[in-house]
């Protein structure tokens, strides 16, 4: 307690030596402000001030503030702050007016004189001096109290984002989270009728210009052809389904869904799953498609012969990485399936980044907030 | 007759290959994309060219694009265009382009082989082979809906068949009609849509197109 009073007191006191390097600054600077050329440095000089005042609160009174602030503020903050400085340094004036008189009384009582110095000091005496001397004490500190929550409570006001800045930037967020899940779903739709369209279909038009063949020319070996290709295409529209939406995620979990995307892999396909509690299904959901399209880039872009899949929890949020030994470079632009996950993940309030050096490896990660 | 096949598929594209040569057709190349197929086409010089729409690099109308270039600097090779979908647009782009030699088919109809191979046979010999789901499109939303009112439904029918690229004769099998009320028909169908007399059969299939298309 006595340590943190101390690095208060020594805070207030640093605060009223900036103050005075601040009331300099303010008051030569003032003028510069009127001419718009000058203007931009005064501000940019009044945001360094703040810098070096968040500094102060957060070394001396453990107060963290970010730098979520515009130049403008930090000159009005300044103007603001210099006064509790100024007052600081006042307090601080007491403080050592204070310090001077209980040195001299000190002495005195130390050597058995009366108070203020003439005869011999008797208890009567000091205990009229010791009442104004605790009052005293007592006032100071609570001026250097004050000067460090009014410091403080400055700092808050002018240096954070206030409630309605939180509130819009919220709005303004999901605001575009929502566009963007539109879109996100859109191009899934696209997706799906390029499947179904380039995939499906064709392979139906194929296998019926191979009947058409056949009953042309009266060659069974036409008809065995078109049995294969009837296998084929069902199971090309088997796939098609699963990629519009893996029924598994429903029926038996995250962690068999994902371990029937790894067997249907074309190339190896390790999958660490750890998390203890099953997640919400929509929250599933986002961490399915997330794998399920950073494997299919890994297998289609990357040339990996191998790929890692790993879920797990850390505190509030889960943690999905996919990694890859491919050639790396992958790019998340928006009308790729990466830009797609991108906004798939921030709709869900959470965080997506892309590792991909040229040459490789590539690590996708996603980190989702749960309950 | 001479042939160059531009299809991205492969699957489909060697059951095409395959096809037409049984079929007695010479197959001179097959490609994948718009620009090889014209790059054959100017090498080659084939009768007809069969395309998809969707090819790479882009996958939206390459094909297309390369049929309409073929068009303008071959016109005496025939172009068949096939697509996934209905899209009045192309058709309408197809249509507009002067002279017959010019077809435009659902994909799905290339699996019904008889109706393909006779497609393309009308395209390589100067016809129109229009599919009867665009046709049906183009008829059910025209914007000329006053004049194709007055019609009746069999002309209606035979307008149908007609822009098809159906002669009278196959028109008159098709509808169990004779040749003669075929021939009136049309004569009505071209009074009431106020279309001049036309000899000569792509002419008017083409006339009759680039009406309800426009």
């Amino acid at each position: 307690m006595i340590i943190r009073a101390a690095r208060t007191t020594a805070g207030v006191g640093l605060g009223a030596l900036t103050a005075l390097a601040e009331v300099l600054y303010v008051v030569l600077s003032a003028p510069l402000l009127v001419v718009p050329a000058t203007r931009r440095v005064v501000l940019r000089g009044a945001r360094k001030f703040a810098d070096v005042e968040r500094a102060r609160l957060f070394r001396f009174f453990d107060n963290y503030i970010s730098d979520d602030y515009d130049d403008h503020r930090a000159l009005q903050y300044l103007f603001l702050r210099v006064l509790a400085g100024l007052l600081g340094l006042g307090i601080w004036a007491c403080l050592g007016a204070g310090v001077v008189t209980a040195v001299v009384y000190g002495r005195q009582l130390v050597t058995g004189r009366a108070p203020g110095g003439q005869g011999a000091g008797t208890v009567a005496d000091w205990l009229l001096i010791a009442v104004p001397a605790a009052i005293a004490v007592f006032l100071c500190w609570q001026g250097i109290v004050g000067v460090a929550e009014l410091d403080r409570r400055l700092a808050k006001r002018f240096l954070s984002p206030s409630y309605r800045t939180l509130v819009e930037r919220r709005i303004s967020f999901l605001f575009n989270t929502r566009a963007e899940v539109v879109e996100a779903v859109n191009d899934e739709r696209r997706r799906i009728e390029r499947d179904l369209h380039d995939g499906v279909q064709q392979r139906l038009v194929a296998l019926g210009v191979l009947l058409g063949r056949a009953r042309r020319t009266g060659n069974t070996e036409l008809v065995r052809q078109a049995h294969e290709e009837v296998q084929e295409t069902l199971r090309e529209l088997r796939e098609v389904a699963w990629h519009v939406y893996p029924i598994a995620l429903d029926e038996s979990g995250l962690d068999a869904a994902l371990e029937s995307l790894a067997e249907r892999a074309t190339i190896p396909v390790d999958v660490r799953y750890t998390l203890t509690e099953p997640p919400w299904l929509s929250l599933a959901t986002v961490i399915y498609f997330v794998v399920s399209e950073s494997v299919t880039n890994a297998v289609k872009h990357s040339g990996a012969t191998r790929i890692t899949i790993d879920v797990h929890r850390v505190g509030r949020k889960i943690v999905v990485e996919i990694g890859d030994d491919g050639s790396g470079g992958a790019r998340t632009v928006s009308t790729g399936g990466l830009g797609g996950l991108a906004r798939r993940v921030a709709a869900a309030d959470g965080q997506f980044n892309v590792d991909s050096p040229a040459g490789g490896p590539t690590v996708v990660r996603a980190v989702l907030p749960c309950a | 007759m001479r042939v160059i096949l531009a299809e991205d598929s492969t699957l489909l594209r060697e059951g095409l290959v395959r096809l037409l040569a049984e079929e007695g057709h010479d197959v001179v190349a097959a490609v994948g994309d718009g620009e090889a197929l014209i790059e054959a086409t100017a090498q080659a010089r084939p009768d007809v060219v069969v395309t998809d729409v969707r090819m790479p690099p882009t996958h939206t109308d390459e094909g297309l694009r390369a049929a309409l270039e073929i068009r303008e600097k071959w016109p005496e090779t025939g172009v068949l265009v096939l697509s996934q979908y209905v899209e009045k647009r192309y058709a309408a782009k197809l249509i507009s382009a002067d002279g017959g030699r010019v077809g435009y088919l659902l994909k799905d109809r290339v699996a019904q082989v008889g109706e393909f191979l006779d497609a393309l046979e009308r395209v390589a010999e100067g016809g129109a082979a229009f599919d009867p789901e665009v046709v049906r499109r183009l008829v059910a939303r025209t914007s000329h809906e006053d004049a194709l009112s007055r019609l009746t439904q069999r002309e209606r029918d035979v307008l149908e068949k007609m822009a098809q690229g159906h002669t009278n004769a196959s028109i008159a099998q098709l509808l169990y009609i004779s040749q003669s009320s075929v021939e009136k028909h049309a004569n009505a169908i071209f009074d009431k849509l106020d279309l001049p007399q036309a000899a000569g059969y792509s002419r008017r299939v083409l006339a009759v197109l680039r009406y309800l298309g426009s």
